[in-house]
């Protein structure tokens, strides 16, 4: 018997989890087989769930919980009646990937950035790809995310988008597709830091156990990226982050990574334009900036060019920008490639940037536009996810299966009325990890956010950031909207 | 740093410190009733003289009675110096600043805020006064010294002391100009010793006062002691001792630093025992104009 087994080793007669009780859902589960066996890789950490009660599941539950309103991990959500800050909801059973198997993701992420960024400043500059492809180039060029200012502008190692989040799941085989890139301002790192922090401090003795890979690394590698985003040839720039301020839903993530980068953490107010240069203003008096690491959106970064009422951005930036006198991460105009008909087209990048195929396949998406793929969608419409080409956040997403006759009707009213607007996708059976809701561990959706960073070397993180639907059967995993999320182990099986 | 992380820390300080001195205020006034003949000659209108509030005041209230005095210091809207606007504006000037404090001053100010906000002072029994009273200093203290024990020296500890500081020579200055002025003339003459007294008490001073001064208390001393003696942590001079180190660890300091010179090289040449009471005040007043042009200095200077 492995040692770790005393952990949960009691004498009374609480109930035990059996995982040959475990009700499977009709998914790929990541822990159990179909034949509900433990999965060979996750075997040692099956056994230490075994070897628990019900009352020390409840502990370790209220110990994780409480570490983190100890720490003030939190997030706000808007609805109609205003805002609230929320404690982080994080599952204490860890989702396990072999660190094979995430060695090949690994590679097909950067394989994906790397073509998205050639596409970006393709698209700004030669247009070689829009004039091969028969991608549309309205999809580019008449984008809302498409801005004329960007024409022509080169940015060092073509980096656009410096820090991409990409949305992976996992097939009913068991098979990694990407879901979708954010390529703007993707957020979450920061919790996927915090998740580790506080599983070490609940779960000490497993991790010793595991080999489970090390993810401390993000905040010095992005540091490295800003670095290398900069335009003035230094090994130190001036860098600071750019918040929209403390009633942001992120900027418990705002601030997180400001300090673990020894950065000033910056409000539109605090930098000022001067004579082509941006400066942050500091008790010493005016201080220039070299690198602007933002989390503001393109439309509010500049009055100037973008909505003139905006009070988050600075007046003249983007001048100072195309001037090459600072630079912005992730570059304005990056999102063109953030939309859900271009991801359609990332193979094709793919090959036609890198000679190379695919190693992360896509989901099949149908674009509404199309005729023959519209006629496909709506006839086979309850198996399929219809989604908002620019929306982020989980927002407007409509599953075919939970459509009744008049919603069915509804949806299809609103595609014709916008067909452009609108790209369809098998539902897929998003993968299941138990996952432990107040007295049973059972079966939950799940999918992963990895970030990637784009600098002079391409870094992936180690795993990613879990998110996890906390109700029975549902696949929507956002944190604004009831997901919670889990630590993310590579371990070597 | 930030010129607006300094604003903010700046701010936060002054506000808790008015906070602090405005309940001190208020704790021994309410003391001094106790001793005072059922004749309500205790006059409560001083301490809205101190904030120089009168003419907000007036727009609510025709009397200076307790209570009306009381619900304006802790409650009132239209008085940016009651408690509760102290701590809302603390409390706003803490949120982009946070994470440069300790926790433990960020927890203390919570709960400050909640002992303020979520027991309304009018509505406790009389009996319970006190201790809620001593309660808020206990806390801003609390506060304070979890800064002082906890967060490194830099930038942002010296802009909470500037802040601190400013506002404590500020505040004794009106409690002095104030209280005393308007006291030693008066009918209630009698009692002089002990509003000499109550006077040192709001300013914690007894203890220390006594170590200097054996014996009756008189007007002279105790003014040299508020005003002159250099080891009191609330006596002007020691302040504004203070504030001079604080200046000496922060950038483009010259100009501010030759103002507060001038300050203290008027306290430390004033003979106090040859003022007279109209004497006093002007000198106090221009004391307090003084303090605005620091103040304004450092405005410009550094956020």
């Amino acid at each position: 018997m492995n040692d770790i087994l005393r952990v949960g080793k009691y004498t009374n007669n609480y109930m035990k989890l059996k995982w040959s009780n475990y009700e499977l859902a009709k998914s790929f589960d990541e822990y159990i087989n179909s034949d509900n066996k433990v999965r060979s890789h996750i075997r040692k950490i099956g056994n230490f769930f075994e070897s628990l009660s019900l009352t020390e599941l409840q502990e370790l539950n209220s110990s994780t919980e409480s570490s983190i309103k100890s720490l003030g991990i939190n997030f706000r959500v808007y609805s109609d009646t205003g805002s609230e800050e929320r404690n982080w909801p994080l599952d204490f059973i860890p989702r396990i990937i072999k660190k094979k198997e995430w060695d090949q993701v690994s590679k097909g992420l950067i394989q994906r950035t790397k073509a998205l960024n050639l596409f970006i400043e393709d698209c700004y500059n030669e247009q070689k790809f829009l004039k091969q492809s028969s991608m549309n180039d309205d999809l580019i060029l008449k984008s809302k995310a498409y801005f004329s200012f960007c024409k022509n502008v080169k940015l060092p190692n073509s980096a656009w988008s410096h820090i991409c989040g990409s949305d992976l799941i996992k097939d009913i085989k068991g098979d990694f597709h990407v879901l979708e890139d954010n390529l703007r301002i993707p957020s979450g790192v920061s919790y996927m830091l915090e998740n580790r922090y506080v599983m070490k401090r609940v779960f000490p003795d497993l991790f010793s156990h595991y080999g489970v890979s090390r993810i401390d690394e993000y905040p010095l590698r992005l540091y490295e990226t800003l670095v290398d985003s900069s335009f003035r040839n230094t090994k130190s720039p001036e860098i600071v982050l750019l918040t929209p301020g403390i009633y942001n839903s992120a900027y418990y993530e705002h601030s997180y990574l400001a300090q673990q980068m020894g950065i000033d953490l910056v409000e539109g107010r605090d930098l000022v334009v001067k004579n082509g240069y941006v400066y942050k203003k500091t008790i010493e008096g005016l201080s220039k900036v070299d690198v602007i690491y933002r989390r503001v959106d393109d439309a509010f970064l500049d009055p100037e060019v973008g909505n003139p009422k905006s009070v988050l951005g600075v007046r003249g930036l983007i001048k100072c920008w195309k001037n090459k006198t600072v630079s912005i991460v992730n570059a304005p105009g990056c999102g063109i490639a953030d939309d859900k008909a271009v991801y359609r087209y990332v193979p094709d990048m793919i090959k036609f940037y890198l000679d190379e195929e695919c190693i992360l396949p896509n989901i099949k998406t149908y674009l509404m536009s199309k005729k023959k793929h519209r006629n496909y969608v709506f006839q086979n419409i309850r198996k399929m996810v219809i989604k908002p080409v620019a929306e982020a956040g989980g927002y407007g997403i409509v599953i075919g299966k939970t459509l009744n006759n008049e919603t069915e009707e509804e949806i299809k009213k609103k595609v014709l009325g916008n067909t452009k607007n609108y790209v369809a996708q098998p539902l897929i059976d998003l993968s299941t990890t138990p996952t432990f809701s107040r007295n049973e561990i059972s079966p939950r959706h799940l999918d992963l956010r990895p970030f990637i960073l784009s600098g002079k070397k391409t870094y992936v993180t180690v795993g990613g950031l879990t998110r996890v639907a906390l109700k029975k059967g549902s696949t929507v995993v956002n944190s604004s909207q009831g997901g919670g999320s889990k630590d993310t182990w590579i371990v070597e099986a | 740093m930030l010129s607006r992380s300094a604003k903010h820390l700046y701010w936060l300080a002054r506000y808790i410190e008015r906070t602090e001195n405005i309940a001190r205020m208020i704790d021994v006034n309410l003391e001094l009733i106790l001793d005072y003949p059922v004749d309500h000659s205790l006059n409560w209108k001083p301490l809205i003289d101190t904030l120089d509030a009168n003419q907000y005041y007036e727009k609510k209230y025709k009397k200076y009675n307790e209570d009306n005095v009381l619900s304006f210091l802790f409650e009132g809207t239209n008085n940016s110096s009651s408690i509760k606007n102290c701590l809302d504006m603390a409390k706003y000037n803490i949120e982009t600043v946070r994470d440069d404090l300790p926790k433990s001053a960020s927890i203390s100010l919570n709960h400050l805020h909640d002992h303020i906000f979520n027991e309304s002072f009018l509505k406790i029994h009389k009996r319970k006064r006190l201790p809620y009273i001593t309660n808020i200093v206990d806390l801003t203290q609390e506060f304070f010294s979890s800064i002082n024990d906890n967060l490194s020296r830099g930038y942002e500890f010296e802009f909470i002391r500037l802040g601190r500081f400013l506002e404590r020579i500020d505040m004794i200055s009106r409690i002095i100009d104030c209280l005393c002025i308007t006291k030693s003339d008066k009918k209630t003459y009698d009692f002089s010793t002990m509003e000499w007294i109550s006077l040192l008490s709001i300013l914690s001073a007894q203890d220390a006062f006594r170590k200097v001064s054996k014996g009756e208390v008189d007007r002279e001393e105790v003014i040299n002691f508020l005003l002159q003696d250099d080891s009191f942590p609330r006596s002007i001079t020691r302040c504004l001792s203070v504030l001079r180190l604080c200046l000496d660890s922060l950038p483009k300091n010259e100009k501010i630093i030759l103002k507060i010179r001038t300050l203290r090289l008027r306290f430390d040449t004033a003979s106090f025992e040859s003022f007279d009471d109209n004497k006093l005040h002007t000198f106090l007043d221009k004391c307090q104009k003084d303090l605005i042009t620091i103040d304004k200095l450092v405005e410009k200077t550094y956020f």
